[in-house]
């Protein structure tokens, strides 16, 4: 949402700028504010819809994840390929106090599970969860 | 007892590291160089700054090597090194994931080689040693595989002979392991290095008839662009000046024969290039090891164990497969794309073979047995072929634009024509993709121009994903894509089942989550990598049985089936936290065709 918001906010700085210094006659005054409205609005949706198709479940020897709008992705990430686990944190998780725990495996599209959103505390939780598991099922060679 | 580099690898150091600054330094002499302030003396003071620069780089290089020191240990491969800073690293043997030895002309003629070890780890080479000898180059690679199987298979007693009592150095390597798990260890007298290695077996030797036919199927595309950086540098003044002076009927001629000519040059450059990289190509195999060996100028010797094998990838196009040739890509986990410089790294790759015989390797790298590949849904062909006709119309779309602007030398509806050619395309798309499950492997193909099949053992598998775009979910077809940690995969070149059916996909799946589960199972069981196991067989057959029955109207039967093939007491697939069957939460909307 907050992402949304920002890309909506360049959006219409620049066509601000474009209003400003370019100013083509076929511009209306109040396009800038059309460009924000519209495309915050857009974001605004997306990220509700996003975060409606947003889900993950710890299964007893998988992590299951499902995400995507427009291309639903469903992700089977089995606990004895788990490399190792991050929680992150960027700024604006921070400020809305969220954070995202990072799943690495050593498959080629190693840092692609992340499980965003979560409340720092249940990020952490779940970073433990996953350890705890990932251990459990540790294979000799994961590789 | 730790050993060092090959005393001649410092005058090679030396040589390679002081070439350029040689060059240099003799272009600036003969170029009349005059230091300020020095007058006529400066040549000699830069004789003597060169003098220094030799002594300090052949101190340096002299001491590099000598501060350079390696062991191979039972079960870590220690190296420490540097001079100015110093490193020192433990390697675990069993972590390696290739050995290779690279030698080029000059290294050859010194007999010294480089040997690079491969982990998993980072997208660089873990560690190199330049240079040893060859001898002792082979020997690594010998003791390697053989700690490593002694390592993994510490069962593998009933391969144990006694003559390992050879008096060689390698043997000393050996004895240093437990001598009952120490496997055979015989004298090759082919290799002739006097070290031990287990039988060796062809597997693959690329003849000359099919390196003429690599190299004429070569053509270097860089060439062209290295031509017109040349001609834009060296000879922008020359050019103008000969362009505006010839006549335009000439121009043309000198255009076509210029073209031709570029073209023929990057088709040698090309040819040249391959047949200098795959020259006598062979690949053997050696216990539990394929070793191959390639390359005219530069010679490439690498092995790769059975166990850290990923994916095979077969690749062929329209011609190879009219004229029943194909490519073998064989990925390990250790390599990045496009690291090692040229060649995409050094990773093993049959570059052209007859297809029976590409397919006979397969088998004898990983038992796939017979594949018959299941085709996505009719409903996906009439998506290509929508897709297809939607180009088409853009085409021509395109045409009748730009005839509105300039006019064109042919009419607009040209484009229209390739519709019969989209209609073959979608159809061909459609028939050339496909999935298979085997007892321990996934098998998918895609492609029509670049057809790539892909292998992929159940035990490799790192995730599952199943990825439906809007247009899919309309027809209710998805894409599962089978991560692993093969080298090639990075460029969106993973195994795919595309366009399956969405019931089938979640039906994939949990198939391939459980069969992963159970080749994991077998794996701990004792056997490496792939292991046959009766009970896991029969397993496997079940649940291929019930993946087979797969379709869109008893997709939910088969999922149950495999729940109760994978509730076996020894691995539980799916727990209690997962009730009622784990069908995966269902859109309804993604079912609806």
């Amino acid at each position: 949402m907050g992402r949304a918001m920002l890309t909506a906010a360049i959006l219409a700085g620049v066509a601000v700028g474009i209003q400003r210094f370019i100013a083509p006659p076929w511009v209306p005054e109040w396009a800038p504010v059309a460009v924000f409205v519209g495309f915050a609005g857009l974001g605004v949706v997306l990220a509700v819809l996003r975060y409606r198709v947003w889900r993950f479940e710890v299964y007893d020897d998988s992590l299951y994840l499902e995400r995507g709008v427009l291309t639903r992705v469903r992700t089977v990430v089995p606990f004895v390929r788990i490399q190792h686990v991050d929680t992150s944190r960027s700024p604006i998780e921070r400020l809305v106090g969220l954070a995202s725990t990072v799943v690495y495996t050593a498959g080629s599209r190693g840092a692609d599970v992340s499980v965003p959103g979560l409340e720092a505390g249940d990020a952490d939780d779940l970073r433990e969860r996953l350890k705890r598991l990932a251990i459990r099922s540790e294979s000799e060679d994961a590789v | 007892m730790p050993r060092s580099l090959s005393p001649l690898s410092v005058p090679y150091r030396v040589l390679q590291r002081g070439g350029g600054i040689a060059v240099a330094v003799v272009f600036a002499m003969s170029g009349g160089f005059d230091l300020p302030g020095v007058g006529p003396a400066g040549p000699l003071l830069l004789f003597a700054i060169a003098g220094v620069a030799a002594l300090g780089l052949i101190g340096y290089e002299t001491a590099y090597v000598r501060r350079f020191a390696y062991e191979l240990g039972d079960d870590t491969l220690d190296i420490d090194s540097g001079v100015v800073s110093r490193r020192s690293r433990e390697i675990p043997i069993r972590r390696i994931q290739n050995v290779d030895i690279s030698r080029n002309v000059l290294q050859r003629l010194f007999g010294i080689a480089v040997v690079s070890f491969e982990t998993a780890g980072g997208g660089d080479t873990e560690a190199r040693l330049r240079f040893v000898s060859f001898e002792e180059a082979k020997r690594l690679q010998a003791a390697l595989g053989r700690l490593k199987r002694a390592n993994t298979e510490s069962d593998d007693g009933e391969r144990d002979t006694d003559d390992a009592s050879d008096t060689d150095d390698a043997s000393d390597t050996a004895g240093d392991t437990d001598p009952g798990a120490t496997p055979a260890a015989r004298p090759a007298g082919s290799t002739g290095g006097g070290f031990d290695t287990p039988p060796v077996t062809e597997l693959f030797a690329l003849d000359r008839t099919e390196l003429a036919l690599v190299g004429a199927l070569s053509i270097d595309f860089r060439v062209p662009g290295v031509l017109f950086l040349l001609v834009s540098t060296v000879g922008s003044t020359v050019v103008p000046a000969y362009l505006l002076a010839t006549s335009g009927v000439a121009l043309a001629v000198g255009a076509a024969v210029v073209l031709v000519g570029v073209a023929l040059l990057s088709w040698v450059v090309g040819a040249a290039a391959a047949i200098a990289q795959y020259y006598d190509f062979r690949l053997v195999r050696s216990g539990d090891e394929l070793q191959y060996e390639r390359g005219l100028l530069q010679r490439y010797d690498g092995s790769i164990p059975f166990d850290k094998i990923q994916t095979l990838t077969v690749s062929d196009n329209p011609l190879k497969r009219y004229f029943d040739y194909a490519t073998l890509y064989i990925e390990t986990a250790g390599y990045a794309p496009g690291g090692g410089g040229g060649s995409r790294g050094s990773e093993a790759a049959v570059p052209l073979a007859e297809r029976d015989h590409v397919l006979d390797l397969i088998e004898e790298l990983e038992p796939v047995g017979d594949v018959e590949f299941e085709r996505p849904p009719k409903r996906a062909r009439r998506r290509y072929l929508v897709r297809y006709l939607l180009v088409v119309g853009v085409l021509t779309g395109a045409a009748y634009a730009a005839d509105a602007a300039v006019s064109l030398p042919f009419p607009p509806w040209l484009p229209a024509f390739l519709a019969p050619l989209a209609v073959w395309f979608a159809h061909a798309t459609w028939k050339h993709r496909g999935h298979w499950l085997g007892d321990h492997h996934v098998v998918t193909r895609n492609g029509v121009l670049r057809r790539r099949t892909k292998v992929v053992p159940y035990y490799r598998i790192q995730t599952v994903i199943d990825a439906r775009t809007v247009f899919q979910r309309r027809l209710g077809l998805a894409t599962v894509t089978v991560d692993t940690a093969g080298s090639l995969s990075l460029g969106g070149q993973d195994a795919a089942a595309v366009d399956i059916s969405g019931p089938r996909a979640d039906g994939l799946r949990d198939e391939l989550e459980a069969r992963l589960d159970r080749a994991v199972d077998a794996y701990r069981a004792g056997r490496a990598g792939i292991g046959v196991d009766d009970d896991y067989d029969a397993d496997a057959a079940d649940a291929t049985d019930a993946a087979d029955a797969t379709d869109a109207a008893d997709a939910t039967d088969a999922v149950d089936a495999t729940d109760a093939t994978s509730a076996e007491p020894e691995s539980p697939a799916h727990g209690p936290d997962d009730p009622g069957g784990d069908d995966p939460p269902d859109d309804p909307s993604d079912v609806t065709g």
